[in-house]
């Protein structure tokens, strides 16, 4: 039973018993109380209802400051010069002043979520009705089918109506979140960060928002080991046909091409294909859709000519789409009302119109936002068009780079290698293919991440970009790989299978590879992890660009990883949970662990749950290429879990870090719950947030931020055993910190106790308990605390 | 020649790690293999000897060795492993048995699979090439991670065999010995021993839960029996397996033992206060979240159905193990909900409180299959799988038509009508349905120019 907006009026009312007059009665909701868990202290927190939490975890990882940029220009008194300790005109200092920029980017990173998952939501309903049931994997038992939601927003949304007073409360929050940044608000950097997590969990509620509404009302995989693979790169995509690209991140628009195409029966004559999330949730809803690449692939795609009609809907999309569709003469159709690149809208107009405008190159594109619209035009148009469009293409052909390249300049300063984000060695390169050497521009295509800054830097405008694409005409025919759609969320069962590994040490923790494509070196880092962590039989997940990247490359017999390994949350899995808002899931199990193992009311109850995961679940999150503001906000909801995050070097980007301090003793207590003691425990997990400078640091760091102050004997052995295993293959020497990690000689892995004992009695190291760690007093159990009446 | 080791780390051609453990050889990354599809005898085996019946560190091959055998073919093999030691039990070779398989797998480029009558070894051409080349590397991996891992260990030797006449000569004495250790752990009773154990690794997730593993109940996960736990406890005795003195028994029948009741107590900081071992509904043993299984109570016929973890869809009473799970988990007591481990289906002591397979009514079909040998054969054809009933009418039916033991005294209840009360409303039209305002009882209510606003109203159903 759920009602709405109930409004009664009694002008007169007599009765034997009851008089009434004029009784007006206004219910905004009634809602039948079906879930017996009841409601914990932290339904729908507000900004400071959290806050002791945050600074808890701050107090350990306290911010370290890496001002990317240092005056504040945010206001007219501005701009300031925050550097050697001098204070705005406001009075910010200029640590506070990066903590209230990564504010502004976390608010933009919920925002632009919630706000998909607002439109999302919004447009299913219209579509499904709203009592469209939740349903993320009923069927193969998933239980606790909104974990983000239960724990946060405090109840347990069966609709997609239900979904809608989320989403109120979301929308909320940001508003309140947003106002903190304005001049003269808040003022301490531990508060802006705590406002950071804040942020940060709002944003990983909007994601669930939208992912589960998506799964629901579409029917995408749920939670599915087992989801198909899917033909990814641009060497899948059959340029003999006509080709629709869709980018972004908002998936309605591209499932009605997908389902124009079946009413049709054309399912087979035109390829549809996706850059970034929206081509994971299209591949969702049809895995005859096919992926290009990560969101690094659009100038190269683009340019190539394959598509005949682009379709956009929000997010991650290059912002001169346009221009350079035009260069290819290729209709762009804008579908999102946050993203209407200047282009007419048509959504009223007849459909024989606008195809006829866009085929005959009377307008460069169209804002259509009607869905059902958008999926016939860009069908018929791709159609139209093909044939004469000739995949007409402004990627050159060898000889043409080669006879192109001799017009650089060979400029003594290389302002092309110095746009470039990762400093590649563009001059070399043109110096070479002007002599007809095209190797060097060809070993770029992979570490390129596509943003096009080379060209705008060259002082004899060349394409260089292009140069790189079309000296790479091999390797773009042979780019032929398969991903594994993405599957949603984990399965309470496949949760309660990894329990025993994980305690008896067969499972050494679980990484996840998420995040865009800002890689230093390529996607081929991020493949080269997970499969170095899945051969170690960590849990590997993975969603969004990364997922994309890690299916890129193939071994000796042509297998992609997803090929390689199983798609099951267990030891060596590589599990693609989707696009971006698919991330949730990832948190999600994180969080039903606690329900699952210790019954643990998830209801409204977020700070202990917060301090279960960050004591015991050994998840670390790595976000190698992260570039976005929604990226940053994704890291924070995982801090305030407590689950750490590494970044790529780009991420220092980010302004700071949380890093904790193993050298400082004090910092690494908990309290043991059944004595009430305080305990050492380790720096476990070390950091919260911690950019890495090369993949190895990276994976070294993730190996030992696995550890957990709850680890048994077996599971701290095998935690060890691949800490010390890679950091021997990796830096070359044993790990200087091995005494602040074991605390019984139980702990230590059988294949290494010599070495490890060595180093011990060197550090004069002293056998220590292993607690049931919490950091919050009011969960001691034991010697005058609570009893277990969770 | 290899020369013979203790417990320091030799140097050996290969890497030796717990990182190889998941590593898998395929056909064209092999050098060769021993055991799997293609042999007909193959065989490991791990032995309790006498001290003086043992020569420390000995490695011994005897057949032809890796680099005298044609790369690509598959031979027989035949591993002994015979320890010995003051504190080294006949009962610790079923455990040191299966350690074969994991040291065997951490050897770089070796790949182990299956155990007993069933190896399955594969040498990878990368490790042979890297001088992973005699047979009696395997022993010295083996003979080391022994003896690092088991101080109760004083000397261990090991013989590999790829004589076929010898391996086929020694395989009815291997089968003899598997065969007895069976039957010791098939007969062996809670009586039978002084100690049990408890586990608590579990904790480290389910901070209240801790199992009591008995010969007659192997912990709910299903991966530690009582002799696994017997070994960890010699290994690690701080660790989280340790021995529970039974104490005075209090019920046979339920298996209630003073020692449980008093290790139960300060484990859970007394939120548990007394388990029964073979009882589902009084003080029945705990959960964390990682069993194989449950035995739910149905009341409808009295009877207990069993569900295991890779059941998909709905049970007989309508739920999934994952709805049901909920109930058993987090180290609470939840009568009538028992997290279990399938070997526990085979326990002579299988819930004989509750009358045991007499009342067991529902199995899945895949569960039934495996454990038949066990279920009583009058009982075999009375027990419904997800093929004969999928509601619990269907069961009910089920069980009357095979007379099953709980249909003697099963009486089928007239489903009660419950007569739904229709609550009058007195109010006049204009009112939304669903939305009563009950206008009975003694008192007289004046209302004038009122307005109420709720943002929201919470309904609770009255159970």
């Amino acid at each position: 039973m759920r009602k709405r907006n109930v409004h009664i009026k009694l002008d007169r009312l007599k009765s034997d018993l009851t008089e009434i007059s004029g009784l007006e009665i206004s219910i905004g909701k009634a809602i039948e109380e079906e879930w017996a868990e009841p409601l914990g202290p932290t339904p729908c927190p507000s900004l400071a209802t959290l806050r002791d939490w945050d600074l808890k975890l701050l107090q350990r990882y306290k911010p370290f400051y890496m001002p990317y940029c240092d005056v504040c220009c945010l206001c007219t008194m501005g701009k300031c010069d925050l550097t050697q300790g001098k204070k705005g005109a406001c009075g910010l200092d200029i640590c506070a002043q990066q903590s209230r920029v990564v504010l502004i980017a976390c608010c933009i990173g919920a925002a632009t979520h919630t706000a998909h998952a607002r439109h999302l939501v919004e447009y299913l309903i219209e579509k499904y009705g709203c009592d469209s049931p939740i349903d993320v994997g009923a069927d193969v038992g998933v239980e606790v089918e909104a974990p983000v939601t239960r724990l946060v927003y405090g109840e347990k949304p069966k609709t997609l109506g239900d979904l809608e007073d989320v989403l109120n409360y979301l929308e909320n929050q940001i508003t309140h979140l947003l106002s903190v940044a304005h001049t003269g608000q808040e003022g301490s950097k531990l508060d802006f960060e705590s406002k950071v997590f804040h942020a940060g969990m709002i944003d990983q509620v909007g994601m669930e928002v939208a992912d589960i509404a998506q799964i629901s009302a579409y029917g995408l995989p749920k939670a599915d080991p087992n989801a198909p693979l899917v033909e990814t790169g641009m060497g899948a995509i059959d340029s003999t046909k006509p080709v629709i690209l869709v980018i972004g991140h908002n998936v309605p628009p591209a499932t009605q091409i997908i389902d124009y195409l079946g009413e049709k029966d054309l399912m087979g004559s035109v390829e549809v294909a996706g850059i970034c999330c929206t081509a994971h949730d299209l591949t969702r809803y049809n895995p005859r859709a096919k992926i290009v690449g990560p969101i690094s692939w659009q100038l190269r795609f683009i340019r190539s000519g394959f598509s005949d009609v682009i379709v956009v809907d929000e997010q991650c999309i290059r912002t001169d789409v346009l221009a350079e569709a035009q260069r290819t003469m290729t209709p762009v159709i804008a579908t999102s009302e946050k993203n209407c690149l200047g282009l007419p809208n048509r959504t009223q107009d007849p459909v024989d119109q606008i195809v006829s405008d866009l085929v005959e190159g009377r307008s460069p594109g169209a804002v259509i936002f009607d869905t059902e619209k958008v999926g016939e035009v860009a069908v018929r148009v791709s159609m139209l068009l093909s044939p004469r469009r000739m995949k007409f293409k402004v990627i050159p052909d060898l000889a043409k780079v080669i006879e192109e390249t001799k017009r650089c300049a060979q400029c003594s300063n290389a302002p092309c290698r110095k746009a470039c984000p990762n400093d590649l060695p563009i001059p070399d390169a043109m110096h070479q293919a002007s002599e007809s050497i095209l190797e060097g521009l060809a070993n770029l295509y992979d570490l390129c991440i596509g943003c096009g800054r080379c060209e705008s830097a060259c002082t004899n405008d060349l394409p260089i970009h292009s140069y790189i694409i079309g000296a790479s005409k091999k390797i773009v025919n042979e780019e032929k790989f398969k991903v594994r759609v993405g599957r949603g969320a984990v399965q309470d069962v496949e949760i309660r299978k990894v329990g025993g590994p994980i305690v008896l040490g067969e499972i050494p923790g679980v990484i996840a590879l998420v995040g865009c494509a800002n890689y230093p070196n390529g996607g081929i880092e991020v493949a080269q992890m997970a499969e170095e962590f899945a051969k170690r039989r960590y849990i590997v997940m993975s969603s969004g660009c990364a997922a994309m990247s890690i299916g890129m490359y193939c071994d000796e017999e042509g297998k992609t990883l997803y090929e390689q390994f199983p798609g099951e949350f267990d030891a060596g899995g590589i599990v693609n949970v989707g696009s971006c808002v698919a991330n949730s899931h990832i948190a999600g199990a994180a969080i039903k662990i606690a329900s699952i193992f210790a019954k643990r009311k998830l209801r409204g109850n977020y700070e202990e749950i917060a301090d279960y995961i960050h004591n015991r679940v050994g998840a670390v999150g790595i976000a190698w290429g992260a570039m976005s503001q929604k990226a940053a906000s994704i890291a924070s909801g995982f801090w305030r879990l407590g689950v750490p995050v590494i970044v790529g070097p780009h991420g220092s980007k980010y302004r700071r870090m949380l890093l904790g301090r193993k050298d400082k003793v004090k910092d690494w207590y908990a309290y043991d719950t059944r004595t009430g003691e305080k305990v050492f425990v380790g720096p476990c997990p070390e950091h919260l947030f911690y950019a890495a400078e090369t993949k190895e640091e990276a994976m070294v760091m993730a190996a030992k931020l696995c550890m957990r102050p709850n680890d048994t004997p077996r599971g701290r052995a095998i935690k060890l055993y691949n800490y010390i295993d890679l950091h021997k293959k990796l830096y070359g020497v044993m790990p200087d910190d091995l005494h602040l990690f074991v605390r019984r000689d139980a702990d230590l892995p059988i294949t290494i106790k010599d070495e490890v004992m060595k180093i011990l009695k060197e550090k004069d190291w002293k056998e220590n308990v292993i607690p049931d760690p919490t950091l919050l007093p009011r969960l001691i159990r034991g010697k005058g605390g609570l009893t277990d009446e969770r | 020649m290899v020369e013979p080791i203790g417990t320091a780390r030799p140097e050996f051609p290969v890497d030796v790690g717990e990182m190889y453990e998941g590593e898998r050889i395929r056909k064209p990354a092999m050098h060769l293999e021993f055991g799997g599809m293609e042999v007909e005898k193959k065989w490991e085996l791990a032995l309790a000897r006498p001290l003086d019946q043992v020569e420390d560190g000995k490695v011994t091959v005897v057949g032809p060795d890796l680099s005298d055998m044609e790369p690509g073919g598959s031979y027989p093999i035949g591993v002994l492993v015979e320890v010995a030691g003051a504190k080294v039990e006949k009962d610790l070779e079923g455990v040191l048995e299966r350690k074969i398989h994991y040291f065997t797998n951490y050897i770089e480029g070796v790949m182990h699979l299956n155990q007993r009558y069933d190896v399955w070894i594969r040498i990878g051409k990368k490790s042979y090439q890297k001088g992973f080349n005699s047979l009696e590397w395997l022993g010295k991996v083996l003979v080391w991670l022994y003896k690092s891992s088991f101080p109760v260990i004083e000397k261990i030797q090991v013989t590999i065999y790829t004589d076929k006449a010898k391996i086929e000569e020694l395989f009815p004495m291997a089968m003899d010995v598997w065969g007895k250790r069976d039957e010791r752990a098939r007969t062996l009773k809670d009586e039978d021993v002084k100690e049990f154990y408890a586990c608590v690794m579990c904790q480290s997730f389910a901070p209240s839960h801790m199992c009591v593993i008995t010969p007659n109940r192997i912990a709910s996960c299903g991966s530690i029996s009582w002799f696994d736990a017997r070994a960890a406890y010699n290994v690690d005795p701080k660790g989280p397996n340790f021995p529970i003195p039974k104490g005075e028994c209090i019920d046979p029948v339920k298996g209630v033992y003073e020692g449980v009741n008093k290790v139960a107590q300060e484990k859970s900081l007394g939120a548990i206060k007394s388990v029964s071992l073979y009882s589902s509904f009084d003080n029945p043993h705990t959960s964390c979240g990682c069993f194989e299984g449950i035995a739910f109570y149905i009341p409808e016929v009295d009877g207990i159905g069993i569900v295991h973890r890779d059941f998909k869809g709905h049970t007989v009473n309508g739920l999934t193990f994952s709805a049901m799970a909920g109930h058993t988990s987090g180290g609470t007591q939840n009568p009538g909900f028992n997290g279990i481990a399938i070997e526990y289906l085979r326990s002579l002591k299988f819930l004989q409180a509750d009358g045991g397979w007499e009342r067991i009514v529902w199995v899945p079909s895949q569960i039934k299959e495996r454990v038949k040998d066990a279920i009583p054969e009058h009982l075999l054809g009375k027990i419904a799988t997800e093929a004969d009933s999928k509601t619990i009418g269907e069961l009910k039916e089920f069980l009357v038509s095979k007379s099953h033991p709980v249909a003697n005294r099963l009486v089928i209840e007239e489903a009660k009508e419950v007569k739904e009360e229709a609550p009058e409303v007195v109010l006049p039209a204009q009112i939304p349905t669903g939305i009563e305002i009950p206008a009975r009882g003694g008192i007289r209510i004046i209302l004038k120019n009122v307005k109420i606003t709720a943002e929201k109203i919470i309904v609770k159903r009255e159970k």
